[in-house]
Protein backbone atom coordinates (compact mmCIF):
# COMPACT_ATOMS: atom_id res chain seq x y z
CA UNK A 1 0.00 0.00 0.00
CA UNK A 2 1.25 3.51 -0.83
CA UNK A 3 2.28 5.65 2.13
CA UNK A 4 2.31 9.42 1.69
CA UNK A 5 5.61 11.24 2.22
CA UNK A 6 5.93 12.42 5.78
CA UNK A 7 5.71 16.07 4.71
CA UNK A 8 2.08 15.46 3.73
CA UNK A 9 1.27 13.96 7.10
CA UNK A 10 3.20 16.73 8.82
CA UNK A 11 1.09 19.36 7.05
CA UNK A 12 -2.12 17.80 8.34
CA UNK A 13 -0.82 17.13 11.84
CA UNK A 14 0.65 20.62 12.20
CA UNK A 15 -2.57 22.27 11.07
CA UNK A 16 -4.65 20.12 13.43
CA UNK A 17 -2.72 21.56 16.33
CA UNK A 18 -2.65 25.20 15.21
CA UNK A 19 -6.08 26.84 14.83
CA UNK A 20 -4.62 30.04 13.40
CA UNK A 21 -2.77 28.30 10.60
CA UNK A 22 -5.73 25.98 10.08
CA UNK A 23 -7.99 28.97 9.51
CA UNK A 24 -5.50 30.41 7.03
CA UNK A 25 -5.31 27.06 5.26
CA UNK A 26 -9.08 26.92 4.83
CA UNK A 27 -8.85 30.19 2.89
CA UNK A 28 -5.66 29.50 0.93
CA UNK A 29 -4.52 25.90 0.50
CA UNK A 30 -1.72 26.80 -1.90
CA UNK A 31 0.21 28.95 0.57
CA UNK A 32 0.30 26.02 2.98
CA UNK A 33 1.39 23.64 0.24
CA UNK A 34 4.29 26.03 -0.43
CA UNK A 35 5.15 26.37 3.25
CA UNK A 36 5.28 22.61 3.80
CA UNK A 37 7.24 22.05 0.59
CA UNK A 38 4.83 19.71 -1.15
CA UNK A 39 5.56 18.46 -4.64
CA UNK A 40 3.10 19.10 -7.46
CA UNK A 41 1.74 15.51 -7.65
CA UNK A 42 1.01 15.67 -3.92
CA UNK A 43 -0.66 19.05 -4.28
CA UNK A 44 -2.85 17.81 -7.11
CA UNK A 45 -4.19 14.93 -5.04
CA UNK A 46 -4.70 17.14 -2.01
CA UNK A 47 -6.52 19.73 -4.15
CA UNK A 48 -8.80 16.95 -5.36
CA UNK A 49 -9.34 15.89 -1.75
CA UNK A 50 -11.66 13.00 -2.62
CA UNK A 51 -11.34 9.71 -0.71
CA UNK A 52 -9.88 8.12 -3.84
CA UNK A 53 -7.27 10.83 -4.25
CA UNK A 54 -6.24 10.75 -0.60
CA UNK A 55 -6.01 6.97 -0.72
CA UNK A 56 -3.92 7.16 -3.88
CA UNK A 57 -1.56 9.58 -2.15
CA UNK A 58 -1.36 7.22 0.82
CA UNK A 59 -2.67 9.58 3.48
CA UNK A 60 -3.16 7.78 6.79
CA UNK A 61 -6.88 6.92 7.17
CA UNK A 62 -7.26 8.84 10.44
CA UNK A 63 -5.60 11.88 8.87
CA UNK A 64 -7.81 11.70 5.77
CA UNK A 65 -10.78 12.57 7.97
CA UNK A 66 -8.92 15.40 9.63
CA UNK A 67 -7.82 16.77 6.26
CA UNK A 68 -11.43 16.85 5.09
CA UNK A 69 -12.36 18.90 8.17
CA UNK A 70 -9.43 21.27 7.59
CA UNK A 71 -10.65 21.92 4.03
CA UNK A 72 -14.26 22.50 5.03
CA UNK A 73 -15.44 26.07 4.69
CA UNK A 74 -17.12 27.56 7.75
CA UNK A 75 -20.93 27.44 7.62
CA UNK A 76 -22.57 30.59 6.23
CA UNK A 77 -23.81 33.20 8.66
CA UNK A 78 -27.26 32.31 9.94
CA UNK A 79 -26.88 28.58 9.27
CA UNK A 80 -28.50 26.28 11.82
CA UNK A 81 -26.07 25.15 14.52
CA UNK A 82 -25.04 21.50 14.43
CA UNK A 83 -27.30 19.15 16.37
CA UNK A 84 -26.22 18.62 19.97
CA UNK A 85 -24.76 15.18 20.48
CA UNK A 86 -23.81 14.81 16.82
CA UNK A 87 -23.90 11.14 15.87
CA UNK A 88 -24.88 10.19 19.42
CA UNK A 89 -27.93 12.48 19.51
CA UNK A 90 -30.47 9.65 19.25
CA UNK A 91 -28.92 7.82 22.19
CA UNK A 92 -27.49 10.48 24.45
CA UNK A 93 -30.35 10.75 26.95
CA UNK A 94 -30.29 7.02 27.53
CA UNK A 95 -26.50 6.89 27.71
CA UNK A 96 -26.57 9.68 30.27
CA UNK A 97 -29.57 8.11 32.08
CA UNK A 98 -31.45 11.41 31.94
CA UNK B 1 -3.88 -8.92 46.48
CA UNK B 2 -6.34 -7.30 44.14
CA UNK B 3 -8.50 -9.16 41.70
CA UNK B 4 -9.66 -8.74 38.13
CA UNK B 5 -13.36 -9.33 38.58
CA UNK B 6 -14.55 -8.91 35.02
CA UNK B 7 -13.49 -8.56 31.41
CA UNK B 8 -15.57 -6.87 28.76
CA UNK B 9 -15.19 -5.63 25.20
CA UNK B 10 -17.30 -3.40 23.03
CA UNK B 11 -17.30 -1.42 19.82
CA UNK B 12 -16.59 2.24 20.48
CA UNK B 13 -18.81 4.16 18.07
CA UNK B 14 -22.48 4.83 17.52
CA UNK B 15 -24.01 6.50 14.50
CA UNK B 16 -27.50 7.84 13.73
CA UNK B 17 -30.10 5.09 13.56
CA UNK B 18 -31.59 6.30 10.27
CA UNK B 19 -32.41 3.25 8.15
CA UNK B 20 -31.02 0.74 10.65
CA UNK B 21 -33.32 1.45 13.58
CA UNK B 22 -33.73 -2.14 14.78
CA UNK B 23 -30.01 -2.87 14.64
CA UNK B 24 -29.19 0.39 16.36
CA UNK B 25 -31.52 -0.49 19.22
CA UNK B 26 -29.97 -3.93 19.60
CA UNK B 27 -26.49 -2.40 19.68
CA UNK B 28 -27.56 0.12 22.32
CA UNK B 29 -29.27 -2.64 24.32
CA UNK B 30 -26.03 -4.62 24.25
CA UNK B 31 -24.02 -1.63 25.43
CA UNK B 32 -26.51 -1.01 28.25
CA UNK B 33 -26.31 -4.68 29.24
CA UNK B 34 -22.54 -4.28 29.44
CA UNK B 35 -23.06 -1.20 31.62
CA UNK B 36 -25.29 -3.08 34.06
CA UNK B 37 -22.78 -5.91 34.35
CA UNK B 38 -19.88 -3.56 35.04
CA UNK B 39 -21.89 -1.64 37.62
CA UNK B 40 -22.92 -4.89 39.34
CA UNK B 41 -19.25 -5.72 39.82
CA UNK B 42 -18.70 -2.38 41.61
CA UNK B 43 -15.07 -1.98 40.46
CA UNK B 44 -12.58 0.24 42.26
CA UNK B 45 -10.63 0.70 39.02
CA UNK B 46 -11.55 0.28 35.37
CA UNK B 47 -8.74 -0.22 32.88
CA UNK B 48 -10.04 1.00 29.54
CA UNK B 49 -7.96 -0.24 26.61
CA UNK B 50 -8.24 1.08 23.08
CA UNK B 51 -6.71 3.16 20.36
CA UNK B 52 -6.23 6.87 19.85
CA UNK B 53 -7.24 8.15 16.42
CA UNK B 54 -4.17 10.38 15.96
CA UNK B 55 -5.68 13.04 18.17
CA UNK B 56 -3.15 12.68 20.99
CA UNK B 57 -0.41 10.55 19.50
CA UNK B 58 0.89 11.28 16.03
CA UNK B 59 3.09 10.05 13.24
CA UNK B 60 5.78 12.41 14.53
CA UNK B 61 6.34 10.05 17.49
CA UNK B 62 4.73 6.72 16.81
CA UNK B 63 3.82 5.47 20.27
CA UNK B 64 2.14 2.08 20.25
CA UNK B 65 1.61 1.15 23.91
CA UNK B 66 0.96 3.86 26.49
CA UNK B 67 -0.74 4.28 29.85
CA UNK B 68 -2.53 7.42 30.96
CA UNK B 69 -1.03 8.19 34.35
CA UNK B 70 -2.60 11.58 35.11
CA UNK B 71 -4.90 12.27 38.04
CA UNK B 72 -7.68 13.29 35.69
CA UNK B 73 -8.47 13.47 32.01
CA UNK B 74 -10.88 15.56 29.98
CA UNK B 75 -12.29 13.83 26.94
CA UNK B 76 -11.90 15.48 23.53
CA UNK B 77 -15.60 15.88 22.82
CA UNK B 78 -15.50 14.31 19.35
CA UNK B 79 -18.02 12.00 17.67
CA UNK B 80 -20.86 13.28 19.84
CA UNK B 81 -19.39 12.19 23.16
CA UNK B 82 -19.63 15.13 25.58
CA UNK B 83 -16.35 16.55 26.89
CA UNK B 84 -16.18 15.21 30.43
CA UNK B 85 -13.49 15.28 33.09
CA UNK B 86 -13.00 11.93 34.80
CA UNK B 87 -10.64 10.67 37.46
CA UNK B 88 -7.61 8.61 36.55
CA UNK B 89 -5.55 6.58 39.02
CA UNK B 90 -1.93 7.71 39.05
CA UNK B 91 -0.69 5.24 41.64
CA UNK B 92 -2.31 2.27 39.90
CA UNK B 93 -1.15 3.37 36.45
CA UNK B 94 2.45 4.19 37.33
CA UNK B 95 2.69 1.04 39.41
CA UNK B 96 1.59 -1.00 36.42
CA UNK B 97 4.16 0.61 34.15
CA UNK B 98 6.93 -0.20 36.63
CA UNK B 99 5.64 -3.70 37.34
CA UNK B 100 5.37 -4.57 33.64
CA UNK B 101 8.83 -3.22 32.86
CA UNK B 102 10.38 -6.68 32.97
CA UNK B 103 8.91 -7.21 29.49
CA UNK B 104 7.15 -4.02 28.34
CA UNK B 105 8.48 -0.50 27.87
CA UNK B 106 5.19 1.30 28.36
CA UNK B 107 5.01 5.01 27.68
CA UNK B 108 3.56 7.09 30.50
CA UNK B 109 1.18 9.77 29.20
CA UNK B 110 0.42 12.79 31.39
CA UNK B 111 -1.41 14.95 28.85
CA UNK B 112 -4.25 13.28 27.03
CA UNK B 113 -7.65 14.31 25.69
CA UNK B 114 -9.15 10.86 25.18
CA UNK B 115 -11.13 10.78 21.94
CA UNK B 116 -14.26 8.79 21.13
CA UNK B 117 -12.32 5.53 21.27
CA UNK B 118 -12.17 5.95 25.04
CA UNK B 119 -14.92 8.51 25.62
CA UNK B 120 -17.85 6.49 24.30
CA UNK B 121 -16.89 3.31 26.21
CA UNK B 122 -16.34 5.47 29.30
CA UNK B 123 -19.84 6.81 28.89
CA UNK B 124 -21.12 3.24 28.60
CA UNK B 125 -19.37 1.86 31.69
CA UNK B 126 -19.54 4.90 33.97
CA UNK B 127 -22.40 7.23 33.01
CA UNK B 128 -22.35 9.13 36.30
CA UNK B 129 -18.60 9.58 36.39
CA UNK B 130 -18.07 7.75 39.66
CA UNK B 131 -15.23 5.39 38.82
CA UNK B 132 -11.49 5.79 38.57
CA UNK B 133 -10.41 4.90 35.06
CA UNK B 134 -6.95 4.13 33.69
CA UNK B 135 -6.76 4.61 29.90
CA UNK B 136 -4.40 2.13 28.28
CA UNK B 137 -3.54 2.86 24.67
CA UNK B 138 -3.02 0.12 22.13
CA UNK B 139 -2.39 2.23 19.07
CA UNK B 140 -3.06 -0.34 16.40
CA UNK B 141 -3.29 2.38 13.73
CA UNK B 142 0.42 3.18 13.90
CA UNK B 143 2.42 2.06 10.86
CA UNK B 144 4.07 -0.66 12.97
CA UNK B 145 1.29 -1.84 15.29
CA UNK B 146 1.86 -4.06 18.32
CA UNK B 147 1.24 -7.74 17.60
CA UNK B 148 -1.92 -9.45 18.85
CA UNK B 149 0.22 -11.84 20.88
CA UNK B 150 2.05 -9.00 22.57
CA UNK B 151 -1.22 -7.29 23.45
CA UNK B 152 -2.54 -10.54 24.92
CA UNK B 153 0.62 -10.93 27.00
CA UNK B 154 0.32 -7.34 28.18
CA UNK B 155 -3.08 -8.30 29.56
CA UNK B 156 -1.32 -11.09 31.43
CA UNK B 157 1.12 -8.55 32.84
CA UNK B 158 -1.82 -6.51 34.13
CA UNK B 159 -3.27 -9.58 35.85
CA UNK B 160 0.10 -10.33 37.44
CA UNK B 161 0.36 -6.74 38.65
CA UNK B 162 -3.11 -6.67 40.15
CA UNK B 163 -2.58 -9.97 41.93
CA UNK B 164 0.95 -9.25 43.16
CA UNK B 165 1.03 -5.58 43.94
CA UNK B 166 -2.43 -4.17 44.48
CA UNK B 167 -4.16 -3.82 47.84
CA UNK B 168 -6.16 -6.67 49.27
CA UNK B 169 -9.70 -6.59 47.98
CA UNK B 170 -9.18 -4.10 45.16
CA UNK B 171 -11.60 -4.89 42.35
CA UNK B 172 -10.49 -4.26 38.78
CA UNK B 173 -12.53 -4.45 35.59
CA UNK B 174 -10.84 -4.48 32.18
CA UNK B 175 -12.64 -3.23 29.08
CA UNK B 176 -11.26 -3.59 25.55
CA UNK B 177 -12.72 -1.19 23.03
CA UNK B 178 -13.03 -0.90 19.26
CA UNK B 179 -13.71 -3.21 16.34
CA UNK B 180 -15.03 -5.29 15.00
CA UNK B 181 -14.34 -5.50 11.26
CA UNK B 182 -14.21 -2.24 9.36
CA UNK B 183 -12.20 -0.71 6.56
CA UNK B 184 -11.70 2.96 7.36
CA UNK B 185 -10.98 5.33 4.45
CA UNK B 186 -10.08 2.46 2.16
CA UNK B 187 -11.75 1.40 -1.08
CA UNK B 188 -13.41 -1.46 0.84
CA UNK B 189 -15.09 0.95 3.28
CA UNK B 190 -18.60 -0.31 4.02
CA UNK B 191 -17.62 -3.96 3.86
CA UNK B 192 -18.25 -5.97 7.05
CA UNK B 193 -16.62 -9.36 7.64
CA UNK B 194 -19.47 -10.83 9.66
CA UNK B 195 -18.17 -14.39 9.49
CA UNK B 196 -14.76 -13.34 10.84
CA UNK B 197 -16.39 -11.24 13.55
CA UNK B 198 -18.76 -13.99 14.67
CA UNK B 199 -15.95 -16.53 14.75
CA UNK B 200 -13.74 -14.17 16.75
CA UNK B 201 -16.50 -13.61 19.31
CA UNK B 202 -17.37 -17.31 19.48
CA UNK B 203 -13.80 -18.34 20.17
CA UNK B 204 -13.29 -15.58 22.71
CA UNK B 205 -16.35 -16.48 24.78
CA UNK B 206 -15.36 -20.15 24.52
CA UNK B 207 -12.14 -19.43 26.41
CA UNK B 208 -9.93 -19.69 23.31
CA UNK B 209 -8.52 -16.18 23.18
CA UNK B 210 -4.94 -17.43 23.36
CA UNK B 211 -5.59 -19.09 20.02
CA UNK B 212 -6.90 -15.80 18.61
CA UNK B 213 -3.76 -14.06 19.85
CA UNK B 214 -1.67 -16.30 17.61
CA UNK B 215 -3.01 -14.47 14.55
CA UNK B 216 -0.64 -11.91 13.09
CA UNK B 217 -1.60 -8.27 12.82
CA UNK B 218 -1.34 -8.63 9.04
CA UNK B 219 -3.84 -11.49 9.07
CA UNK B 220 -6.35 -9.60 11.22
CA UNK B 221 -6.00 -6.55 8.98
CA UNK B 222 -6.47 -8.63 5.84
CA UNK B 223 -9.51 -10.41 7.24
CA UNK B 224 -11.21 -7.59 9.09
CA UNK B 225 -9.78 -4.32 7.79
CA UNK B 226 -7.52 -1.69 9.27
CA UNK B 227 -10.20 -0.98 11.87
CA UNK B 228 -10.39 -4.66 12.73
CA UNK B 229 -6.95 -4.31 14.26
CA UNK B 230 -8.70 -2.64 17.18
CA UNK B 231 -9.46 -6.20 18.25
CA UNK B 232 -5.97 -6.18 19.74
CA UNK B 233 -7.57 -4.25 22.62
CA UNK B 234 -10.05 -7.10 23.05
CA UNK B 235 -7.09 -9.48 23.19
CA UNK B 236 -5.43 -7.34 25.85
CA UNK B 237 -8.58 -7.67 27.93
CA UNK B 238 -8.73 -11.42 27.30
CA UNK B 239 -5.10 -11.78 28.35
CA UNK B 240 -6.02 -10.26 31.70
CA UNK B 241 -8.61 -13.02 32.26
CA UNK B 242 -6.91 -16.06 30.67
CA UNK B 243 -9.10 -18.95 29.61
CA UNK B 244 -12.20 -17.06 30.78
CA UNK B 245 -15.44 -18.01 29.12
CA UNK B 246 -18.30 -15.63 28.68
CA UNK B 247 -21.21 -14.37 26.70
CA UNK B 248 -21.85 -12.46 23.54
CA UNK B 249 -23.71 -9.33 24.55
CA UNK B 250 -24.46 -8.18 21.02
CA UNK B 251 -23.33 -8.46 17.44
CA UNK B 252 -24.71 -6.65 14.43
CA UNK B 253 -23.07 -6.26 11.04
CA UNK B 254 -23.97 -2.70 10.05
CA UNK B 255 -22.57 -1.71 6.64
CA UNK B 256 -24.35 1.64 6.97
CA UNK B 257 -22.07 2.32 9.95
CA UNK B 258 -19.14 0.74 8.07
CA UNK B 259 -18.62 -1.66 11.02
CA UNK B 260 -19.29 -4.94 12.62
CA UNK B 261 -20.63 -3.88 16.01
CA UNK B 262 -20.23 -6.19 18.97
CA UNK B 263 -19.58 -6.72 22.63
CA UNK B 264 -18.70 -9.56 25.00
CA UNK B 265 -18.49 -10.27 28.70
CA UNK B 266 -15.89 -12.69 30.10
CA UNK B 267 -16.01 -14.12 33.60
CA UNK B 268 -12.55 -14.72 35.09
CA UNK B 269 -11.80 -18.42 35.55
Amino acid sequence: MTVAPYRVHKLIQDLMRDPVRAAAFAQDNEAAFDAWGLAEPERALLRDGSPGALHALGVHPNLQMKYARLRAKPPPAGAAPPQAGGPLAAYLDRLLEK
Amino acid sequence: MGKIVGGFATSHVLFPPNGVEAQAERVLDGMMDLRRRVQALDPDVIVLAGSDHLNNFSLAMQVTLAVGVADEFTTLGDSGAPAVTFRGHREFAQGFVRHASYDFDLVQAEELRPDHGMAIPRLIVDPHNQRRIVPLYINCNMPAPPSPGRCYRLGGALKAYVEAARPQGERVVVVGTGGLSHWLCLPEQGKVAAEFDEDFIARMIDGRSEELAEMSAAHIEEASGNGGLELTAWLFMAGAVPRARGEKLYYEPVPEWISGMGGVSLTPA
